[in-house]
């Protein structure tokens, strides 16, 4: 193993989240806005080597929770763009109502793509250390150190028990009213149970790791180590892109808005 | 596809990202003070933290087959402030909502503030310190300790369900009226999954490892004044979410009847007893609160009774 320090993502990490608030500021309606930001968005993901397309496809994850915005389709009444009856019932569509809707989830699918650029490009070691060089409390940081670490392992240990659950419960072929196990109650149990036994080897483990850390003079926190940052005119780029942003941003939503 | 409680960004207004953040900062503030006396004397609880991260993790992928492809699963935030103490579990869930953000974009980085408030913040601590009052009303013991994970598991839940509708609506990004009852509706059922997966997990471990629930859980009940007071915290949160759930969901039905114009065919019950969550006889504030009050005592008096049933029961 090659011992280097992390990469430092101290200003990825901030320039993240102030682009993610460049978003969620951005007005209703302003869709020449969006289309200017998510261009923007899309040219640092090429010059960070991330396909434009994938990432817009990978951030397709948050659209489904637009769910949540669609009554306001019905339930605004401002600006009907629609309103008949269907089964003897009146039902009218708000304009304003799908606005919203378009906005919210545009906004969404942008936010997710500026911070899949973030952990794409930074392993998520270096998005720790960085973090607790940003003041993120010892503990915090630690624990969230030791999550990642055990992830993997704790996962497969997961898999290998539902694998083992469906080997003993197995229904047979073709028998479709044979069903396997008792009732709901008697399932969600098991798999409590399941969930028990799993945390009794997680305590187990822990209880190792803590002796095996000890006896090695360990004093209950990670070694963050130094951060390594291989460009030395980050700050100087990273400002530059902000006010970038913030220029397009705002361009965009001095546009005209339908 | 599960049903998410992690908002995306971009569905919360700024300003209402940034208040829970500052929120969620100080409560996890404190929590990191409250458990930094045993840090000391035990360095092991960083290791154990950091483990049980990923145990939650883990145990989020436990499902069981419900009907129709519908499936019961953990979110683990009561499971959590129950095995590792409400504080050391809700800086777990919080770092594990965190993790979940920046790893899978389960839930945005500006609205992660509002996600580990209703998750890490009401879910595990608020859920577990319930969890543990309940427990000590209904007079300590296994079966208080199981009816109190349960009880808290299910809220939590509803807790987090409610408050992300709540925050939604203030954003503007949904209406209040029709997708609070909407959310609760669903997650009352997503609930009672929680509830007895988090009950077979408590169960498991107090049978074959008594020692490790046992050094933070008093078994014994409480004393009767203490059990009161306890009881009426828990009886006004209960009470306060039914109210909300109550309030909103008439409100939202009437607002579909009018939207789809059978309003008018609506006839009001045969039999009332606060019409209109209003006592007869007095009018406006004074009675909406007076059915508050009222709904409050028979909740407190049915949670007496449950405990001395269940006092009654020990000592027998």
């Amino acid at each position: 193993m090659i011992a280097t320090g992390r990469q430092d993502a101290r200003a990825a990490i901030i320039a993240t989240l102030l682009v993610a608030l460049g978003v969620a500021l951005l007005p209703t309606g302003s869709y020449l806005a969006y289309l200017l930001v998510w261009l923007a968005v899309a040219t640092v993901a090429a010059l960070s080597g991330i396909a434009p397309t994938q990432l817009a496809r990978r951030a397709l994850v948050a659209l489904p929770f637009v769910v949540a915005a669609l009554p306001l389709l019905f339930t605004r009444s401002d600006e009907i763009i629609w309103s008949g009856a269907i089964g003897g019932a009146s039902l009218s569509v708000s304009g304003s109502g799908l606005r919203i809707i378009l906005t919210t989830a545009l906004k969404a699918w942008i936010s997710v793509q500026v911070a899949l650029i973030l952990v794409t490009r930074y392993p998520i070691e270096s998005i720790v250390s960085s973090l607790r060089a940003l003041n993120l409390p010892d503990t915090i940081a630690t624990s969230a150190g030791l999550t990642i670490r055990y992830l993997d392992l704790l996962r497969s240990e997961a898999t290998r028990m539902l694998r083992a659950r469906s080997s003993r419960s197995a229904s047979p072929l073709g028998e479709s009213r044979e069903r396997a196990g008792g009732s709901i109650p008697w399932r969600a149990r098991v798999t409590g149970n399941l969930a028990g036994a799993l945390f009794l080897r997680a305590y187990a483990r822990a209880a190792r790791v803590e002796e095996a850390a000890t006896a090695r003079g360990a004093r209950g926190s990670l070694s963050f180590g130094g951060l390594q940052q291989t460009d030395p005119r980050i700050l100087p780029k990273t400002i530059l892109a902000l006010v970038a942003f913030a220029a397009i941003g705002v361009a965009g939503a001095l546009l005209p808005r339908f | 596809m599960r049903p998410t409680l992690h908002i995306p960004d971009g569905f919360l207004a700024p300003e209402v990202s940034i208040a829970l953040w500052v929120v969620t900062a100080a409560v996890i503030a404190v929590a990191l003070r409250r458990i930094s006396t045993d840090l000391n004397k035990a360095p092991a609880r960083t290791v154990l933290m950091g483990i049980a991260g990923a145990f939650i993790f883990a145990a989020q992928m436990f499902n069981f087959p419900v009907a129709a492809g519908t499936s019961g699963h953990l979110l683990g935030g009561v499971l959590a402030g129950v095995l590792l103490g409400p504080w050391a579990g809700s800086i777990v869930m919080a770092t594990v909502i965190g993790i979940q953000a920046l790893l899978f974009q389960d839930g945005g980085l500006l609205v992660l503030g509002a996600n580990i408030f209703n998750m890490g913040v009401i879910g595990t601590l608020g859920g577990s310190l319930i969890a543990r009052a309940t427990s000590e009303v209904l007079g300590g013991g296994r079966k208080g300790q199981f009816v109190g994970v349960g009880f808290a598991a299910w809220l939590s839940v509803m807790a987090a369900a409610g408050l992300t509708t709540l925050q939604l609506g203030l954003s503007g990004t949904t209406d209040i009226g029709i997708g609070l009852p909407a959310m609760l509706g669903t997650h009352a059922l997503i609930g009672v999954g929680e509830a007895l997966i988090t009950i077979g997990a408590i169960g498991f471990i107090s049978a074959s490892a008594p020692d490790i629930l046992s050094a933070r859980d008093s078994t014994k009940g409480a004393s009767t004044s203490r059990r009161i007071a306890l009881g009426s915290v828990i009886a006004v949160i209960t009470v306060g979410l039914a109210s909300l759930f109550a309030s909103a969901s008439p409100d939202g039905l009437e607002r579909v009847a009018e939207d789809l114009g059978f309003l008018d065919q609506a006839e009001g019950p045969a039999f009332e007893l606060f019409s209109d969550y209003t006592i007869p006889g007095l009018d406006g504030t004074a009675s909406t609160i007076a059915a508050g009050v009222a709904g409050v005592a028979i909740v407190v008096i049915i949670l007496l009774l449950l405990g001395r049933i269940a006092a009654r029961r020990r000592s027998a």
